[in-house]
Parts: structure tokens; C-alpha cells; sequence
């Protein structure tokens, strides 16, 4: 189906789907959404916790074992700190 | 197309556009880290030892990725149980 990988879907396409097609793909673009902060949000974690965790010269391609538990300890103190703030920003406002 | 067709191709493009931009910021922080670790002083040539390196910290920085998404998500399962996100 490579011929159709290249097709370009136009307004005339758009108006050809149906209600229940439509809203499966509002459903699909609403997990997508997710899926990618998820993504994004790992991307900025892995960089601040690979300077925190893998400080030493690399010498293979595997994490050790004090890496890995390094590795998610960084991302659940990362995610405690953020409740924090955000803990600490619900009171100021009141 | 009908409608199906019209869904599934929006659907796939989609998908592939996704992710090729994952993978397309996961290579730039790879070169981005791997080169800062593994060359501190660059030479005349990449040294071998060196290009063990990048190829070692590459598959390592993906092991990482791998690892920190899979703790992210089980953090974030978590605290929808706990509707952290919704009473603060």
C-alpha cells in the first residue's frame, strides 16, 4: 500500500468521512496528544537524569544496575518536586 | 477513498509523523550527549576508542530512555489513581 501512503487528503476527503469514522479519530488524536507529551516529557527527563545517573567513563552499551535504579529514583523525585510546586502554588493563591 | 480509507491514511500519516519527530529528537540528544562524553578534546580524527564510545553511549542513552519512560508512566498511572493531578 505504498501508492497510498502518498495520497494527500484534501477537504473533499474530510467531507467523505463518516460520523462514526469522525469521532474514532478525534478519540485517536486525543491519545496521540497524550502519547506525545509523554514522549516530549521523557526526552527532557532522560537528559536531566543521564547527567545525574551515568556520570562515569562509558564502557559498555547496558546500564549497570546502580544507573538504572539511579535512573528512577531521578524521575520520581523529579515528579515529587513538581507536586511540591505545585502544592505550594495552590496555597499562595488562596 | 471511502470513509475508511480516508481515517486509516489520516491515521497513518499521523502516526508516521509522530513518530519520525521522536526519533529525530532522540538522535539529536544522543549526539548532543554522546559527543560532550565521549570526545572532551577533539583532534585531528575521531580515535577509535572514541567511536566505541559514541556507539556504547548511544545504546546506553536508549536503554535509559527506555527506562525513564517505563518509571514515568507507572509515576503518572499512580498518581491518576491517587487524583493527585486533580485535587492540587
Amino acid at each position: 500500500m505504498s501508492a497510498a501512503d502518498q495520497l494527500t487528503i484534501d477537504q473533499s476527503d474530510i467531507e467523505k468521512l463518516n460520523d462514526k469514522d469522525k469521532a474514532e479519530l478525534r478519540q485517536f488524536f486525543t491519545n496521540e496528544e497524550q502519547r506525545s507529551r509523554i514522549q516530549s516529557q521523557t526526552h527532557e527527563l532522560t537528559g536531566i537524569c543521564w547527567k545525574k545517573c551515568v556520570a562515569s567513563s562509558i564502557r559498555n552499551g547496558e546500564l549497570d544496575k546502580g544507573e538504572r535504579s539511579c535512573l528512577q529514583n531521578c524521575v520520581d523525585r523529579f515528579m515529587d518536586a513538581n507536586l511540591v510546586t505545585l502544592k505550594h502554588l495552590s496555597k499562595m493563591r488562596q | 477513498m471511502d470513509s475508511d480509507a480516508v481515517k486509516k491514511s489520516i491515521i497513518r500519516q499521523a502516526l508516521q509523523a509522530t513518530n519520525s519527530a521522536n526519533a529525530r529528537i532522540l538522535i539529536e540528544n544522543i549526539n548532543e550527549k554522546c559527543f560532550e562524553r565521549c570526545v572532551p578534546k577533539p583532534g585531528s580524527s575521531l580515535a577509535s576508542g572514541e567511536q566505541t564510545c559514541v556507539t556504547q553511549c548511544m545504546e546506553k542513552y536508549m536503554a535509559a530512555w527506555n527506562e525513564v519512560n517505563a518509571t514515568y508512566l507507572r509515576r503518572i498511572q499512580q498518581e491518576i489513581g491517587n487524583n493527585a493531578f486533580t485535587n492540587t
